[in-house]
């Protein structure tokens, strides 16, 4: 490899490196933020990382702390408080059980019918495509009180299966790997057939390894936008806190007019994203081959 | 017309002898089967309940509820913010998808042009997408505080430079920068920013995943036949070939500006001067935080009418494209 | 947690199951970072003085309107909490959709309920319909704040007391300093200081079921406004950011809520003279000024009299008391409690005097009125509406601008 100066290259890199200050400034700010006192964050003076100089914590002394005692540096003090003031670590495992299951569930339900919606003929497939497509609009603000009705009557809100079950069939999940289906040769689904091979055994034995990189793709997605998701356990989580998904730990630092607490918040938040974050830096080569629809070798 | 989504450029074959149809028909149900109850239990069954509410004064607590016909939709029309619920809509995904999709092109294309640093790259952009929304607009409030936040302060070091020639930005010196979630002049294009800046990461991963496909030989062909300049070559080799890949990230990002929600509440409720009522916005108002159930049913039953519009003009258009080359 | 994994509500009802002897009660309250200090402050006494009562917190509501979503749909799932701390505000509406229950058969069995320091006023704010439903907890007034040194530096000698004085203070500031030089926060809770401006002339907002506004005082209040926006050139931004401003000292005067006077202490940079003061009145003091803040409501599923009364007990220590000191203690609030405030007047106002100003203007509380049917938060929003179209200049004629309102209003409500 040689690495001759190049115009275009420094341009490219150039343009790029450009794109990257605007992306990174807002992370830029939450890990900033997440160093700084409170007076730092909200007149938006302390640089980079703060002063660190020692504050005194508010929560400490409404507690009956003397000023002495709840003297703090801010960086220790925030991500203290993000692990202390709410139970953080059942938060990101309450997360690691509501993805998995999600994408689990998602999976096995997808991928037979993307399978069919590709490969096989079958009375009514363009209205069932159709009807895939329309789900995927169906925003999920939309419905979310019919189904919480639906939980209620059942008596399973407050419970993981609120936070599950609504997400087991992906809409997304189903366009996406269908998508992905067409690709794959009939070849290969007539071999395995003349080989006496079932429709339950090719998708699982034949279809599914092929398609691993897709279905990593879609992993990414699934767990992404269920990680994160804020708006739907707030909406059935409503008694026991300790089935709170990751993001609900922002709340924890949420204040009326005496404002957020957003030194913990913003740890909070750095702390969420990590995860994903390593998750995405393990799958980035596979899964950006994954999604190519039609790149098969 | 669903064809035209159909990614790969692999025509189906006529189908062999090895699949008879009746196995076909009897397996292709089976399996679609969970899929389909669940979609219906999960998402058309809710929907067809808030089409019915539609038609109600129904509300949470409330023992009774009365069939109203049309009411609510009378109410919406008769309004004076529905006008602007659609404007602030449909102008915020005609800026997103757009820019989202262009940039998500051009950052794929330059990264792979790239000899060293494609993966950094690559990561970079692709942070805002995993990033939670939430903590992400509680950020950018901060970054656009009107004088305390890094961008209008970054602005500000730029008074007294030459910068000032641009009467614009002379302004800002002298009356203060905007107030970008403040002023209803800006404050849907800020929101547009914030959703180009999140959705474009997307975008790039899924044209680079477009782009890793078209055979290389292709270029090598092209190139025999003269055609040698950068922009000549990605007329008429690289974009036709993303064609399938066009299709699918303008459906998506369609899909989800039109379900912008998170930013709105966490930065500008709607306002100012409902510049910013997008229609999740006004169906989460309505509908759960003001308790109006029946209202907010049947602003979604417009939302749903209007995004399937617009989604089967936009396939009708895209397949003429698609199907052109 | 001895079965993480199970439904919540099977643990819950094992929990009540298994513990026999002690009394379990659920709360809810809303606004963790405000009130969780208070709470466990609170409940260091609390278990001490009633130690068979076993108070489980729920999840915190996000915010009011959370509050009181939250509410109404566990009530359809069945599983409200016994104890729900809600709006001043939204209290109507649990009222009329039978949530809440009412207080007066605990009350009637307290001998010395006067003496716990409960005063008419403090419960007039949670009666409805000649029933009390609720026992005022932490309650804000509005108030102003102000910053000394720029005041001083514009040559503003005396702290205003009345709108006029106040725009005539913004002018100088505006000519004499390079600072911004007022907030209002016209959008708190939709129209708080809307009501702030009918109330602060002796005027409700709400008459007979009816909008108020349709007299001269409804006019002069929105002129009011009209002049706070215009006349003085306020920035439309939120309210927490104009108190960002405030904090780094470059906002020289802003009215709201006295909950921000917290928020203001912890984020005060440089040495300023930071300094709070009855909110301006319109022609003169104010007469009477709207309740903000939230009260605690008996909102029990249950038919236990176990729970029911251990429900009251808590109430009851939330609001009195040391239980309801410690809300002076830890917030920007006050506690509307007669006796709670006398037991901190010595040291702790002393000490904390910007807090001092809204406990000077309790006499003044009234209603923070809820509209009254289906429609009552929609109305909410209409009012704020038509505010903000004095704000951004879109409504020039005052008086129109009046009937306009009063008219959309008054048909959203019921007939």
């Amino acid at each position: 490899m040689t690495h001759r100066f190049s115009a275009r290259q420094t341009l490219a890199h150039l343009l790029l490196i450009l794109g990257a200050v605007i992306v990174l400034l807002p992370f830029y700010v939450m890990i900033s933020t997440s160093f700084k006192s409170p007076a730092e964050i909200a007149t938006g003076t302390g640089g980079v990382f703060g002063s660190q100089a020692l504050f005194t914590d508010q929560s400490c002394t409404n507690l009956g702390g003397t000023e002495a005692d709840c003297l703090v540096r801010p960086v220790i003090d925030n991500y203290s408080q993000a692990f202390t003031k709410a139970p953080l670590w059942r938060y990101l495992l309450n997360g690691v059980i509501v993805t998995a299951s999600i994408f689990a569930l998602q999976t096995l339900i997808a991928v037979p019918a993307a399978y069919a919606l590709a490969k096989l003929k079958f009375w009514g497939r363009d209205a069932a495509l159709g009807l895939v497509l329309f789900c995927l609009l169906i925003p999920v603000h939309a419905i979310a009180l019919p189904i919480y009705l639906m939980l209620a009557k059942l008596g399973l809100t407050n419970s993981y299966a609120a936070l599950i079950a609504p997400w087991v069939v992906s809409a997304f999940g189903i366009f996406l790997m269908r998508q992905f289906f067409m690709t794959v040769p009939d070849d290969l689904i007539d071999a395995a057939s003349m080989d006496g091979m079932g429709e339950f055994a090719i998708i699982w034995r034949v279809m599914l390894p092929t398609a691993i990189p897709a279905l990593l793709a879609f992993a990414i997605f699934s767990v992404v936008a269920h990680w994160n998701d804020y708006f739907w356990p707030r909406i059935v989580i409503t008694g026991d806190r300790s089935l709170f998904t990751p993001p609900l730990g922002l709340r924890e630092f949420k204040g009326d007019l005496g404002g957020d607490f957003y030194g913990p918040m913003m740890a909070t938040a750095t702390i969420i994203a990590v995860p994903l974050v390593v998750a995405f830096l393990l799958a980035q080569r596979r899964f950006i081959d994954g999604i190519t629809l039609s790149g098969m070798k | 017309m669903c064809d035209a989504l159909t990614l790969s450029s692999a025509a189906s074959k006529p189908q062999k002898i090895a699949r008879p149809e009746r196995r076909q028909a009897r397996a292709g149900m089976a399996l679609f089967a969970p899929a389909l109850i669940l979609l219906v239990v999960i998402l058309i069954f809710p929907v067809t309940v808030a089409a019915l509410l539609s038609f109600t004064d129904y509300t949470l607590g409330r023992p009774g509820i009365s069939w109203v016909g049309l009411r609510n939709y009378v109410d919406i029309f008769s309004g004076s913010s529905y006008r602007k619920m659609i404007v602030a809509t449909v102008l915020y995904v005609l800026i997103v998808v757009p820019v989202s999709v262009f940039l998500g092109l051009g950052a794929a294309l330059l990264i792979r042009s790239l000899k060293v640093g494609q993966s950094f790259y690559k990561t970079v952009y692709f942070l805002p997408v995993m990033a939670s929304l939430l903590a992400m607009a509680i950020v950018w409030e901060f970054a656009l505080h009107p004088t305390l936040g890094i961008v209008n302060r970054t602005l500000a070091m730029g008074c007294g430079t030459p910068v000032e020639w641009w009467s614009w930005f002379a302004h800002g010196c002298t009356e203060g920068f905007p107030l970008w979630l403040g002023d209803r002049d800006y404050a849907l294009y800020t929101l547009a920013f914030i959703g180009i800046w999140q959705s474009f990461g997307f975008n790039m991963v899924l044209y680079l995943a477009g782009l890793t496909s078209v055979p290389s030989d292709l270029y090598g062909a092209a190139s025999m036949d003269g055609v040698k300049r950068g922009w000549e070559r990605f007329r008429l080799v690289t974009w036709p070939m993303l064609g399938p890949t066009t299709v699918f990230v303008v459906t998506i990002t369609t899909i989800r500006s039109f379900q912008v929600f998170d930013t709105v509440e966490a930065l500008t409720h709607g306002g100012p001067a409902k510049s910013t009522y997008v229609m999740i916005y006004a169906i989460y108002q309505k509908g759960i935080a003001q308790n109006l159930v029946g209202l907010g049913a049947a602003l979604t039953v417009l939302f749903l009418a209007l995004v399937m519009l617009i989604n089967v003009a936009q396939r009708r258009f895209i397949e003429r494209k698609v199907h052109y080359q | 947690m001895k079965h993480p994994f199970t439904l919540c509500a099977m643990v819950l009802a094992t929990v009540v199951a298994t513990q026999a002897q002690a009394v379990e009660i659920q709360v809810g309250y809303a606004y963790s970072a405000t009130f969780d200090p208070t709470f466990e402050r609170m409940m260091q006494g609390f278990s001490k003085a009633h130690p068979d009562i076993q108070v489980t917190f729920r999840a915190t509501y996000e915010n009011y309107e959370d509050a009181t979503n939250t509410v109404l749909r566990e009530a359809v799932a069945n599983t409200l909490p016994d104890v729900s701390f809600q709006a001043l505000n939204r209290q109507a509406l649990l009222v009329e959709r039978g949530i809440a229950k009412p207080l007066d058969p605990y009350i009637a069995r307290e001998a010395d309920f006067e003496t716990d320091g409960y005063h008419k006023a403090m419960l007039d704010l949670s009666t409805f319909d000649g029933a009390i439903y609720g026992l005022p907890f932490s309650v804000s007034t509005p108030i102003s704040f102000y910053n000394m040194d720029i005041l001083r530096a514009a040559g503003v000698e005396t702290l205003p007391s009345t709108w006029d004085e106040v725009i005539a203070a913004c002018n100088r500031i505006k000519v004499n300093t390079d600072k911004e030089p007022l907030y209002w926060e016209w959008n708190i809770s939709g129209n708080w200081l809307l009501q702030a401006a009918m109330w602060s002339q002796g005027v409700p907002m709400i008459k007979d079921g009816k909008l108020n506004m349709d007299n001269p005082e409804g006019l002069k209040a929105l002129e009011t406004a009209k002049a706070i926006f215009q006349d003085c050139g306020m920035k439309n931004v939120v309210g927490g950011d104009a108190a960002k401003s405030l904090a780094a000292g470059d906002l020289a005067m802003f009215f709201s809520s006295t909950a921000y006077v917290g928020f203001v202490d912890r984020s005060k940079i440089g040495d300023w003279e930071f300094v709070t003061a009855p909110y301006p009145g319109i022609n003169g003091a104010p007469q009477a000024l709207p309740a903000g803040g939230n009260s605690s409501m008996l909102t029990s599923g249950s038919d236990d009299p176990e729970v029911l009364e251990a429900a009251w007990q808590f109430i009851k220590f939330a609001t009195s008391g040391e239980g309801a000191a410690a809300v002076a203690l830890t917030t920007g609030y006050v506690p509307p409690n007669k006796v709670a405030n006398a037991l901190l007047m010595e040291d702790f106002y002393t000490k904390n005097a910007n807090k001092l100003t809204a406990v000077n203007q309790l006499p003044l509380l009234s209603e923070w009125f809820a509209y009254p049917g289906d429609n009552g938060l929609a109305v909410t929003q209409v009012i704020e509406d038509h505010l903000e179209s004095i704000f951004v200049g879109d409504a020039h004629n005052m008086e129109e601008l009046r009937d306009d309102l009063v008219e959309e209003v008054n048909a959203l409500l019921p007939r």
